[in-house]
Parts: structure tokens; sequence; C-alpha cells
């Protein structure tokens, strides 16, 4: 008896090897353990095909040449199936290791990745690494980052409209992933909130077509929440209290501009995209903080703070 | 067959190691190590004769070599999930302040990135948060010493600051900051800190009458998760809010009660108040989303948020 592992094992070596496609009765020819040809057969090698692809091992199905009529064939491309050996050092191999236990991708991570790599390598040096954090997957994940791989366009549901996109880059900021790439609909860069994406990320089967920038040298830090979004940024003027001017400059970041005054106060001019995040923030200073322009949001900000003023006294 | 796909490969660029040292390296025991390559024994191309079969050698001193195994030759690659995952985790190691930015991680990264064929460095960045190197250094180094450090610490709740003396337990990132859960003197008990809002620090190297739970750090499930950032205490105040749906992820960024689920989707939730300045703000935030339907121990909570309002609408008509 003939176990399954070695049946797969033996079935995946015999596709690696041919060049040319085997269709099912050829492999029960040459892979041992398989049940007589009839339905057995056929139940047994479609669930072996199915475990091979759930281990990520790439079946292409072609026709056999010369059928009439056309039969399918299988074998694995040994281009799509070899790890391009990365070259990684004995210490870059256990850094890795380390990486991969001290920040964990949540239901992602997997031993089998580090296997593959070469296994782990103790150094000695690496100390058990604490667990630091554990990062949240979002289901549109693992899509996008494949069309990343093979620059391919995608397109998906957000904010009420069919997006096509050329993915460029995931982020990952204050606990949410964001995705920035190119939009075909606003033809312009685009960032977007993965948990706002509504249904599956599907590829459209084209190329990207859009070329990504390049990304400034220290460039690659947090953006604030208000200027994520997918509308055009807007210069707002904010005045800021002596003591609370060092969190502002800390949580604003290099894209606002400062004038200090005399007096330790300072106006920071920020671009934003994001009003509502924008508001939040600025409310966050309570009266040590003031919106000074647009006078358009300076005006709805007023009106907000004046309905919040007129509120419903408490009823418990 | 995942193990023995990756197994093979190495084997066989690495010929006679001693099985105890594959078996280290692959995480098994030398039995299931050994298991694996029994099978493998009987792996080849048709017409399965010798010299089509994987050879695999053991030899008197335990050193593993295997030939014949070309089509194996090389791991499989990596799933998309995989290489996300790798990029993902080095990437987020790598932007904690004071790693060493062209160490081994950043060389590893590097190439797994060009491996992977995206771009080098950039196409997957995760950032945990923002934090001083030296701060983070010194709070992770009295930790493992399980000794005391002097914080001056800006209460964001509070809206306030102040000195403290903390015995540093464990430092660890959620939701894009870095927290620091320690004991705390002042309060004489155990409190969570946001690292970006300790002012000042001073280590004093003391040793601590209260180092960490547990021997070997934290128990729980190791991720940094097991410590809620906000501790609630018995007897702080607790507020009813009447959350309209668009303020519904409220109950979810904060210890809430649902009391109350209404058909168009509001709910009636009960929130423990830490401290007042979160709360007006929360109010301010939420404007007409929220509303203050109950209280215990806090009778102003249905005023808080217009007083809130009016203190800031001074300004605003004053300029």
């Amino acid at each position: 008896m003939v176990n399954k592992l070695e049946r797969l094992l033996n079935l995946t070596a015999v596709l690696l090897a041919t060049r040319r496609p085997l269709s099912a009765e050829d492999l029960r020819d040459r892979v041992e353990g398989y049940p007589p040809p009839g339905p057995a057969f056929h139940r047994a090698f479609e669930r072996d095909k199915d475990d091979l692809r759930v281990m990520g091992i790439p079946i292409r199905v072609e026709r056999v040449p010369a059928t009439d009529p056309p039969v399918d064939g299988y074998r694995i491309d040994p281009a799509d199936y070899y790890l391009p050996d990365p070259g990684l050092e004995a210490d870059e191999l256990a850094a890795l290791h380390l990486a991969s236990m001290a920040v964990r991708v949540d239901g992602l991570a997997d031993q089998e990745a580090l296997w593959k790599l070469g296994g782990v390598v103790d150094t000695g040096a690496a100390v058990a690494e604490q667990a630091v954090t554990s990062i949240p997957i979002d289901p549109a994940l693992v899509p996008l980052f494949q069309a990343i791989v093979d620059h391919r366009q995608v397109t998906f549901g957000y904010r009420g409209e069919d997006r096509t996109v050329d993915p460029w880059r995931l982020q990952f900021q204050r606990g949410r992933w964001y995705l920035t790439g190119y939009d075909h609909l606003r033809a312009d860069e685009r960032n977007y909130r993965l948990d706002r994406i509504d249904g599956p990320v599907t590829p459209t089967g084209k190329p990207a077509t859009s070329r990504r920038p390049e990304i400034p040298a220290g460039g690659g830090g947090p953006q604030p929440a208000w200027e994520l979004g997918d509308d055009e940024p807007v210069p707002a003027r904010i005045l800021v209290d002596a003591e609370a001017v060092a969190g502002a400059r800390r949580q604003l970041g290099p894209t606002a501009s400062e004038e200090p005054r005399p007096d330790g106060s300072a106006v920071f001019t920020v671009p934003v995209v994001n009003v509502e995040a924008f508001r939040t923030f600025l409310l966050g200073f309570l009266h040590r903080a003031e919106l000074l322009e647009p006078a358009a949001w300076r005006h709805d900000l007023v009106a907000w703070l004046e309905s919040v003023a007129a509120g419903a006294p408490a009823r418990g | 067959m995942r193990r023995v796909l990756a197994v093979i490969p190495w084997i066989v660029a690495n010929p006679g190691q001693p099985v105890r040292t594959v078996a280290a390296r692959f995480g098994l025991t030398e039995r299931e190590l050994l298991d694996d390559l029994n099978v493998v024994y009987l792996v080849g191309l048709p017409p399965y004769s010798p010299d089509a079969l994987i050879d695999v050698d053991i030899d008197d001193e335990g050193r593993v070599t295997i030939r014949l195994a070309d089509f194996f030759s090389r791991p499989l690659r990596l799933t998309p999930a995989q290489g996300l995952a790798l990029l993902a985790s080095s990437d987020g190691l790598l932007s904690v302040p004071g790693t060493e930015p062209d160490g081994a991680l950043a060389r590893a990264l590097h190439k797994l990135g060009a491996s992977l064929g995206v771009g080098p460095d950039d196409t997957v960045d995760v950032h945990l948060g923002d934090a001083e190197a030296r701060v983070l250094e010194q709070l992770r180094r009295a930790a493992s010493e399980g000794t005391e450090v002097e914080i001056t610490y800006y209460s964001y709740g509070r809206d306030e600051r102040g000195a403290r003396t903390v015995t540093p337990w464990r430092v660890f990132a959620e939701a894009g900051a870095w927290y620091l859960h320690a004991w705390c003197s002042r309060a004489g008990g155990e409190r969570v800190f946001r690292v970006d809002r300790i002012e000042h620090l001073e280590a004093r190297g003391t040793p601590s009458a209260h180092p960490a739970p547990g021997a070997d750090g934290e128990g729980g499930d190791g991720t940094g998760t097991g410590v809620s950032v906000f501790q609630p205490r018995h007897d702080d105040p607790r507020v009813r809010l009447r959350l309209s749906p668009d303020a519904s992820w409220v109950v979810d960024a904060y210890p809430a009660e649902v009391l109350e689920r209404g058909d168009d989707g509001h709910l009636v939730a009960e929130l423990v108040v830490t401290a007042v300045p979160w709360l007006e703000r929360l109010l301010l935030r939420l404007g007409p989303e929220a509303e203050v339907v109950g209280q215990e121990g806090l009778p102003e909570a249905g005023e808080l948020a217009a007083r809130a309002a009016n203190r800031i609408l001074q300004r605003y008509r004053l300029g």
C-alpha cells in the first residue's frame, strides 16, 4: 500500500519532470498508488490536485497535443514552482525569524515560509524576542499584494463606486491597512482604507498601466488621518497655544509648516484631505487651538460647536 | 508534505549535515525527520528503478545526504500570503525606533523583496508607532532588569502632566502607538502609558519591589494585546450614551456595554469614564451622533459637552 504522502510526492515529481502536459490516464500509469481506472480513480486524482493547489503548488492545465476531442493535460512549470534563491546569509535568516516572532501577522504567519527559506538558524546572539505587536489582516490584503507582485490591475467597490486601480503600495498605519495606487476612475493617485473596500478585490486580467512614482527618501513615515482620502488637499491654518505647540508639531508631522509667534504660540499650515478627521484632531486640543482658515471650515466648526452647546440636557 | 518539500532541497544543498542539526533547523524531532526521510526513499520517477529514485543516505555518524532529487532541488515558492507576512513583520520591526537601519534585517528585507519581485523596500510599509528611540531603549532595558524609572507623563485623558516612578514591565505597539505596561508607584497599581506622552525619562537603576508578574514576562497570548490599553477601575463613573449608527464604532473602540440595539441601528451603551476630558473630547467629536442619556457618579455628564463647546467657542467669538 502506497501512502498518500508518497503518492503526492511522486505526482509532484512527475509533473515537475515532464515537459509536455500529461493526461489523468498518463499520470495514473506513471504514479503508483491510484485505484484502477474509473470513478474512484477520478475522485482520488481530483483530491490530489486540490491538495497540491492548497499547498501553493502551481499546476498548469493545458490541452494534450494532438487530441480530438481535446483532453486536459497537467504539468508544473519549474519556473512557477521553484523559489528564486534570495541568497540570505545566516544572520539575515535569523533576523527574519526574529521579526516574524516579534511582529506577528494575524492568521498569515506560518512556519512554512521560514522552512522554505532554509529553516531556523540559531546564531546564539538571537535571544528569543518577545512579541511586540500583532498586526491584523484584512481580506483584501493578500489579493492586493498578489496584484502588486504581478503588476496587475484590480477592481473593487469603494464609497459606492466601482474603482479600477493599479495597486502600488500597502501601508499599515495607526492600526489600519491602506492601499496607495492609481485610480483609473479619478485618473490620479489615491489612498484607500482596506476596511472600507466593499466586497471582493477582483483582478481585471489587464496589466497595470501606470508607473509608480518614486517614494522620496525618508517619506515612508505614516500619513496623518486627515491626509488620507481621495479628495484634493486643502491648506488649513490653525493657531495653537504655547503649551500645546510641542504636541501639535509632533502630531502634525513633516507636511505641516509652522510660524512661531512671540508669545510661544504658533500658526500651523496643514494640507487637509479629510475634514472630519481634521476636526477630530483639532477638538483634541479642546480650547487650546483655533481653526483660522479656510473661512468656510471655520464657520462649519463654529456651527458644529454651537449645536453641541445647544445640545439636549441629560435625561438620566 | 510541505515540510518534506522544504527539507529535501536544504539537505540536497547542504550534504553531510548531522540528522540532529537538520531536525533542529526545521523544528522537528530526529524521529519525525527520519520518518519523513523514510517516505522520500520511495519517491522518484517511473519506472521507479533504483537509479530513478531519490537516494537518501545516512552514514554511521548520522550524517544525511540526498542525491537524485533534481526535481526537488529548490523549495516551493512562497505563497503571496507568506511573502506578505514576512515583508510585513520585517518592515514592522525595522520601523521600531532605534533599529539598525543597515543591519541584517534590513539586508534580509531587501533581498526578500527582490526575490518576490516587488520594489525593494517600500511595497509593504508597516509603521508601528512613533517614539523616541532612547526612551524605548531605556524602558526595555529597565523592563529586562526589573529596575525603576522616573517619568514626566502627560495624561491626555486627564489633560494633566506629572512625575511618577514606574517599573516598566513590557513595551508593546498597538493601533499605531507604543505603550508601556508598568507598575506605577504613584497609583499603587499597574498602569498602561503611551510612550510618546512620556516627556522626560530618567533611569534610576534601582531594583524594583514590583517586578513583572510571571518569571519570563507576560502570560496571555504574548502578542502585546493581552493588556488592555484602557484600564477602568470599579469606582470610575459611568455614562450611558445613545449613539447613532454612524457612531457605533465607539463601542468597539472603548470598553462598553451595549444595553439596547434599536431597529434603526442606534445603540445605547454604557461606558466607563476614566477621565472627564476624555469624555468631553469624545462628545465634541461625535456632536449630534451621541446623546448622554444617563450617568452614575458623574452628575454633570449631561452638561459636559455643552460646557466644553462653549469654552472653545469663546475663542472664536473673541477673534
